[in-house]
């Protein structure tokens, strides 16, 4: 199915999506745009080149309640939060961010136990994906093409979205897209000539280069195991590290999360909430003993997580190439070029 | 009902919980709003405790020490001094009411102006209100 | 040749020079990143490192950061622009780093850019002075004549609000934190092992990111900066969501400065003000 709207009614189209449920769409703040909950149709932006913090949090939120509860002089009373999602959207997301959701349901679906948290959420939600702009070079940063996916990838998508000079195209890719875009009326049916359009403008986006170096998945998951004793190589790779977490809660497939029960006098909750393997602490025992104490111990780690045992855990990479890493990292660490030195070590 | 104001008091041993105590002695009448307590010195106050009795829902934040010079150990009120003048212009500049913090010195002997430094500071609170600004609330 | 290009030239001169002499152990500068847009902090240790270093107008990172982590008696070059040698100082007055291992290389430089926007960093977001309060070695000519305004200029707007309409900013500003934490590890004067907030008694803030929780982590970290900020900008930069740090900070400098008539990292003689107290202090600060 293909459908299409002007650029100037896209207004109209947001309203629309907002009827159904709740939207999650890029809107411009201060510096730099994000994805947010629109309350106003007018905040919502598809001028940008990606976002700073990746989408992950429609699926998987920064901090989630799990139980309620209340100490009692006798007993505690505990309630577990019910998962009531509402069918909502997501429109504007980069065909990076979008493959990475499913990267990502491998963790939280597909090893064994089931999240209902992610599921919920995940189940009613509609992806509108967004191609590349062609006309603007790919950001330095990004690597996405080394993963094996292009500017118009519709790897998961639920609907593709490109835009032209005066409209949007929308293609359903899923069944679920297909149903969303039969339900929004607002939008016009496209004819030969936009599907033909549509097609254009995708290879068109497809051809936008990013930076690029074979990899094969089983090959680089065998060089990181090969060359982790190789602590000068590391050592000197991840020197500048300053330790901060910045790169793990940008990153759309990190999801290391801790778990802690917050009480204030005597209510509280069980909430889950994003931790990063790069903090200090992550590591720390109860007894004081700290395995991985040093930088280079801990960067080595999530490099060889997301490059070798995630390969070997749940048959793929876990990165999308995305470049979020580098560009919010205050010092400017690269891990295209440290992936890109240790495979000619 | 009438807005009755949760005070946290921090009261240096040694000079104010002294006069404060020479305040009950000597029957002088104030106000049952300041919740006291006691520290050594008002150099053991940590700025972070006035941040956290305003999230935990105090209304105004009182704290009394010796006088400059009379430090039961020479010098502490003089490094609280500059510590507590920085926290002031952290709330204020935060947007707190910058009425709602005050530090007095209150020596042993003061036993009035203690009874009269609450009643004033519990008069100020009552006309602020709630302190909502810093106040956790729970959703 | 720029002022710049020279610089990067003297720059790995006298790299180079320190490293075969065997003078210093480790020269702190910038390397070339994954584009010469973004370069990186680098720490050259042998003579042939020293090619590799970089100086332009995006060298912004403060490399004072890295200090505190080497032993004491190891000998370090570091380079230095006017913030960053604010930092040496403070570091030296709070002795975490020995006068005697260092050689500073003073980098006088004006027109840094901002790496995420390409503007020139300026008084708004920084100290902007531009030489540096102390060095060994100049690898640039000092900048005479240069009027960068004050540093607290930025502040009026904030200064002029109502407490209520500054609550209001502020609320929103911190709204936004994920305490990532990249501003505590980007400051140099940061290098507290462990940090308030890895306390588990007292439990200062939750570690989920509550609103509460990002008070007490910023206005706690904003007071123990108080008098040792040397407004460098690094944890406004670091902030991955744009949250204007410096404006308390500045705010912070400017009323130390007032009150106790010091600024941070400007001579090593100094004592830091927070651990000091002055004949000339009055209650008036209390007011």
């Amino acid at each position: 199915m293909l459908k299409k709207i002007a650029l100037e009614k896209f207004g109209h189209l947001v309203s629309a999506i907002m009827e159904k449920g709740p939207l999650y769409a890029p809107v411009k703040g201060g510096k730099a745009v994000d994805f947010q909950e629109i309350r106003n149709p007018a905040d919502v932006t598809l001028d940008f080149y990606n976002t700073a913090m990746s989408p992950k949090f429609v699926f998987f939120p920064q901090s989630e309640d799990m139980i309620r509860y209340s100490l009692g002089k006798e007993a505690t009373e505990a309630e577990p939060v019910s998962l009531n999602a509402k069918p909502s959207v997501i429109l504007g997301v980069r065909p990076c961010d979008a493959k990475s959701f499913e990267i990502m349901d491998r963790h939280f679906l597909g090893a064994g136990v089931i999240d209902p948290y992610w599921n919920d959420k995940r189940e009613k939600t509609t992806v509108i994906g967004y191609a590349f702009d062609p006309s603007t070079a790919a950001d330095p940063a990004d690597f996405y093409n080394t993963l094996g996916i292009s500017a118009s990838d519709t790897a998961g998508s639920d609907i593709f979205m490109i835009r032209t000079d005066k409209q949007l195209l929308f293609k359903g890719i899923t069944e679920k897209g297909d149903r969303l875009l039969k339900d929004l009326a607002v939008l016009e049916q496209g004819s030969k000539t936009e599907e033909k359009m549509f097609d254009d403008m995708a290879k068109k986006s497809s051809e936008l280069k990013t930076r690029f170096m074979e990899i094969k998945d089983d090959a680089i998951a065998r060089k990181f195991v090969q060359v982790f004793d190789n602590k000068e190589f590391w050592e000197k790779a991840t020197a500048a590290c300053i330790s901060c977490g910045a790169c793990t809660f940008v990153c759309p497939t990190c999801y290391c999360f801790d778990i802690s029960d917050e009480t204030l006098f005597r209510d509280g909750v069980r909430k889950r909430f994003w931790d990063a393997c790069m903090f200090t602490d992550f590591t720390l025992e109860a007894s004081g003993h700290n395995p991985r104490p040093r930088i280079f111990q801990r960067y080595r780690q999530k490099v060889c997580h997301k490059y070798s045992y995630h390969v070997d855990k749940y048959g793929c990479i876990s990165c999308v190439g995305c470049g979020r890493c580098t560009r919010s990292c205050p010092v400017n660490i690269d891990i295209y070029s440290i992936i890109e030195s240790a495979s000619k070590l | 009902m009438d807005f009755e104001p949760r005070i946290l008091g921090i009261a240096c041993n040694w000079c104010t919980y002294t006069g404060a105590d020479l305040a009950g002695t000597t029957r002088l009448k104030y106000p049952q709003n300041v919740r006291t307590v006691r520290v050594m010195c008002s150099s053991r106050i940590n700025p972070s405790f006035i941040i956290r009795a305003f999230q935990l829902g105090a209304d105004g934040v009182l704290v009394g020490g010796c006088h400059p010079g009379d430090c039961h150990y020479g010098t502490g009120n003089l490094y609280a001094r500059r510590k507590l003048a920085v926290t002031k212009k952290i709330l204020e500049f935060a947007g707190m009411e910058a009425k709602r913090f005050r530090v007095e010195w209150i020596s042993a002997s003061e036993g009035k102006k203690y009874a009269e430094v609450v009643e004033e500071f519990t008069h100020d609170m009552k006309a602020l209100g709630p302190q909502t600004k810093f106040k956790i609330k729970k959703d | 040749m720029t002022a710049m290009k020279k610089i990067e030239e003297n720059l790995k001169k006298e790299a180079k020079r320190l490293l075969e002499g065997g003078e210093v152990s480790v020269v702190l500068a910038y390397g070339r990143g994954y584009d010469e847009n973004h370069p990186v902090p680098f720490a050259a240790r042998k003579a042939e490192d020293a090619d590799s270093l970089v100086f332009n107008e995006y060298c912004t990172f403060n490399l004072a950061r890295y200090l505190p982590k080497y032993p004491p008696k190891t000998k370090i070059a570091v380079a230095v622009k006017a913030a960053d040698s604010r930092a040496v100082v403070q570091l030296i007055q709070e002795e975490k780093v020995r006068r005697e291992d260092l050689v500073i290389l003073g980098i006088p430089v004006t027109g840094m850019k901002d790496q995420k926007t390409g503007e020139v960093i300026d008084n708004k977001t920084t100290c902007n002075m531009a030489n540096p309060v102390i060095h060994d070695i100049l690898l640039g000519d000092e900048v005479h004549g240069f009027q960068g305004g004050s540093p607290y200029d930025v502040l009026a707007e904030l200064e002029a609000m109502s407490e209520d309409a500054r609550w209001d900013f502020w609320k929103k500003e911190f709204e936004k934190c994920i305490r990532c934490f990249a501003c505590r590890k980007a400051c140099p004067m940061c290098y507290c092992d462990p940090c308030f907030m890895d306390a588990s008694r007292p439990r200062w803030a939750d570690k989920s990111p509550t609103t509460d929780g990002h008070l007490m982590y910023h206005l706690t970290r904003f007071y123990h900066l108080a008098g040792r900020c040397i407004d460098c900008g690094e944890c406004s930069r670091a902030c991955p969501v744009d949250i204007p740090l410096y404006l308390f900070h500045k705010k912070l400098a400017k009323e130390c400065e007032a009150m106790f008539n010091q600024a941070a990292g400007m001579k090593i003689e100094d004592k830091p003000a927070m651990v000091n107290y002055g004949n000339q202090d009055s209650d008036e600060m209390l007011k």
